[in-house]
């Protein structure tokens, strides 16, 4: 195949920023619908071959996920008053490479339900929050969801625990684990409704891609066989192949032009050995996730826009959301070898909205997991999870009961948009480029902290009807530190004075330019966010090239 | 120098969803070369590269505390000792002169509770008694991480050798399993669940 290549001094139609999950969506949909497309990378295009379960290098080297030790700072407090301090890894996690943290997900893939896009108006205000409806439905959306089901690639089981749905799954679920068989009899037990995770990880061939052999590194790594529906195996080959796209990889933005007209010009980034371009483009899209895209929309600022680019509304990188979590381990007698194959397999959603009259908000979903990603490295640096040894001869007994013989039950759910959550350009600590790192603000709203108790306290009572020998729950009951969820901080809305984008992800300020990641996202769903980017991808490209083709970009 | 060693409180947080707030830095980040220490992987008999051999075996002395050899093998048949003073050449080339400073430090009590400077030469009791004392510093926090991680990272970095560490928790690596995984999945196939 020839690859396709560009002037940076001609326009391109478009230029995308980040090849992850939403990036990889915008490149194919808009390069197959025949526009000429850049898309800026920072990280390496690898492939399946590339990946490795090196549990050292990935978890502790940052081999993906880049933080300090590759030059990528990040500085994190609690509150506004606060100075923030440098934490090691980082606070805001994602991968760094063709295919975004689509490469190194779990590939759990829930798709929101009506209620959340209309929360706000069903339940009411809640005060001291910006939590609001969306300005689309799940009715709009749904078509998407199914798109990517079909595009991307999702394994589950239709039933009544799904929202409606046009069309079913092109593959069956996963088959169940040993964790899975534990929580599905627990749940029925309670009187729930457990069910098959939907999940991206195909369990039979699809769209040319095989099925998983189920090795047991999802989490963190990724797959050697590309089974793993990622946006690097499943849209960046058909955007490459159209002739239209050239994928630029190891190129950092630094910042986006604009004119007297207000309008984007040109995409300015460094190559890696620090040469700087700038690629000319009639519009841009953002997709750089919910850290990158607001910082640089603030690295972006002039005097037109000098509270950063498209940020009139002041709401760019504000109402920081992570999804809270919570988890619930139990030893049990049998070996349940929760390492093996794909991350989880069953889920409970009988929780997705909690009874208001219990005096919060929230709701989420339960599923069960390894407690450690299923990583010797990471089970035995936790200790004994029932014993707290942690060296010596009780400690060495106690792992080799724990590894093969636990399985944790695990909350995700609901936070709440503030204004007081947020990413912004730390005033002192830089990275390898010059840039300013990202600083991360955040304290959990009473509420959220109250849903992860309120699902740690359901996974506990899983615990016991699933027959556990010891158990032990826990959740961040002084609030979460960091997340790999990164939603929020570009809102979507039709008011521009209290969003940032509108409701097909354009900049209210900015006519030619889109941001499209998890940044859209106006609430957290109850966690596994990304098959919402994605369709919320499709949707935006449909829209702009619709738009394009009218020259109303 | 002790900014690069771990606190007890950062040290817990490696076992998370993911690594972070783990290691008090107060320097601007250091961008080290690549981790490729796998190129300097050791084999049997290797020579030691950052450690002298009489600190090595002090250092081997303590990570066989950490992960004894009992009943089963520990961090000595595993090669610990040779992860740690690899990655004490690379990765982690900002630890090593705090280390050095901890092993200083711990063989100064010892002298001190038993008269004996040398780890290595105390009994199984007191070598135990000694880091229970020391149990709560960045020293032997980061002892412990290193110890792990030589223990359960690829033999190509050094330790876990003959995948000892994986057989001790009975983690094998495979590329590829088929269900049954584990006895409940078998149960529910059997009784067609």
């Amino acid at each position: 195949m020839a690859w396709t290549s560009f002037p940076t001094r001609e326009e391109v139609d478009f230029v995308v920023v980040g090849s992850g999950a939403a990036g990889g969506i915008m490149a194919k949909e808009l390069s197959t619908a025949g526009f000429s497309v850049v898309v800026l990378e920072q990280g390496p295009h690898l492939h399946p071959g590339d990946f490795k379960h090196d549990e050292w290098s990935y978890t502790h080297n940052e081999e993906l996920t880049w933080g300090r030790r590759k030059g990528h700072p990040q500085t994190f407090r609690k509150y506004e008053h606060e100075e923030a301090k440098m934490v090691d890894s980082g606070v805001l996690n994602y991968a760094h490479n063709v295919g975004g943290s689509s490469a190194h997900y779990s590939g759990n893939f829930w798709r929101l339900r009506p209620i959340d896009f209309q929360e706000a108006s069903i339940r009411g205000p809640i005060a001291g929050t910006n939590f609001a409806d969306w300005p689309i439905t799940y009715e709009e959306l749904e078509p998407y969801y199914t798109k990517v089901d079909w595009e991307i690639g999702v394994s589950g089981l239709a039933g009544p625990w799904d929202p409606p749905r046009s069309r079913d799954y092109p593959c069956p679920p996963m088959p169940v684990k040993a964790s899975g068989v534990l929580m599905e009899r627990a749940g029925k037990a309670l009187g729930y409704e457990p069910y098959p995770a939907p999940v991206a990880i195909l369990s039979r061939p699809h769209n040319g891609r095989p099925a998983c052999i189920h090795c047991g590194f999802c989490n963190g790594f990724g797959c050697e066989v590309a089974a793993k529906s990622s946006s690097a195996v499943t849209m960046i080959p058909l955007a490459e192949a159209s002739g239209n796209c050239e994928l630029r990889t190891g190129c950092t933005v630094s910042r986006i032009n604009t004119n007297d007209a207000g309008r984007v010009t040109e995409v300015v980034y460094w190559e890696e050995d620090g040469t700087e371009q700038a690629q000319m483009a009639k519009a841009v899209v953002l997709c750089a996730n919910g850290a990158e895209t607001p910082r640089l929309l603030f690295l972006s600022e002039s005097s037109r826009f000098p509270d950063g680019l498209g940020n009139s509304s002041g709401m760019v990188g504000k109402n920081l959301m992570f999804n809270g979590s919570s988890n619930a381990a139990g030893l049990f007698p049998e070996p349940v070898n929760a390492h093996k194959s794909i991350p989880t397999t069953r889920v409970i959603h009988d929780f997705y909205t909690i009874d208001p009259s219990l005096g919060f908000y929230g709701g989420g979903g339960i599923d069960c997991r390894s407690l450690t990603r299923g990583l010797p490295m990471a089970a035995a640096m936790r200790g004994g999870t029932f014993s707290g040894s942690s060296w010596g001869s009780d400690f060495k007994k106690d792992l080799m009961m724990e590894f093969t013989h636990t399985a944790s039950f695990n909350g995700h759910c609901t936070t709440l948009p503030l204004s007081t959550n947020n990413v912004t350009l730390d005033p002192t600590v830089k990275d390898k480029w010059g840039r300013p790192a990202l600083r991360t603000t955040f304290m959990n709203h009473p509420d959220d902290l109250a849903t992860m108790k309120f699902f740690m306290e359901r996974s506990m009572e899983l615990m016991d009807a699933a027959g556990a020998i010891k158990k032990v729950g826990s959740y961040a009951e002084n609030g979460q530190t960091g997340g790999v969820h990164l939603l929020g901080t570009c809102r979507m809305g039709n008011d521009p004075a209290t969003s940032v984008v509108d409701r097909y992800n354009r900049s209210h300020d900015v006519p030619n330019l889109f941001m499209v990641d998890g940044g859209s996202l106006v609430t957290s769903g109850r966690g596994q966010p990304t098959m919402t980017i994605m369709a919320l991808a499709f949707r935006a490209a449909d829209h702009i090239i619709q738009a394009a083709r009218r020259n109303e970009i | 120098m002790s900014e690069n060693l771990l606190s007890r409180r950062a040290f817990l947080q490696f076992s998370g969803v993911a690594a972070r707030n783990s290691l008090i830095v107060l320097s601007l980040p250091t961008i080290l070369t690549a981790c490729k220490e796998a190129a300097l992987a050791q084999t049997e008999n290797a020579r030691f590269t950052a450690l002298g051999s009489a600190e090595a075996a002090e250092f081997a002395a303590i990570a066989a505390r950490i992960i004894p050899t009992d009943e089963t093998p520990g961090a000595t048949e595993a090669g610990v000792i040779y992860f740690i003073d690899n990655v004490l050449g690379s990765s982690r080339a900002e630890m090593l002169e705090p280390m050095r400073a901890g092993l200083a430090e711990l063989q100064a009590a010892g002298s001190s509770m038993y008269g004996t400077k040398t780890f290595g030469t105390l009994s199984n009791a007191q070598q135990d008694e000694l880091l229970a004392s020391i149990e709560e510093t960045q020293f032997f926090n980061t002892m412990r991480y290193l110890t792990i991680a030589g223990m359960f990272a690829l033999p190509e970095y050094g330790g876990n050798r003959n995948l000892l560490g994986w057989k001790m928790i009975g983690f094998e690596d495979r590329h590829m399993w088929m269900p049954p995984f584990g006895f409940y999945d078998a149960d529910y196939a059997a009784k067609g669940e």
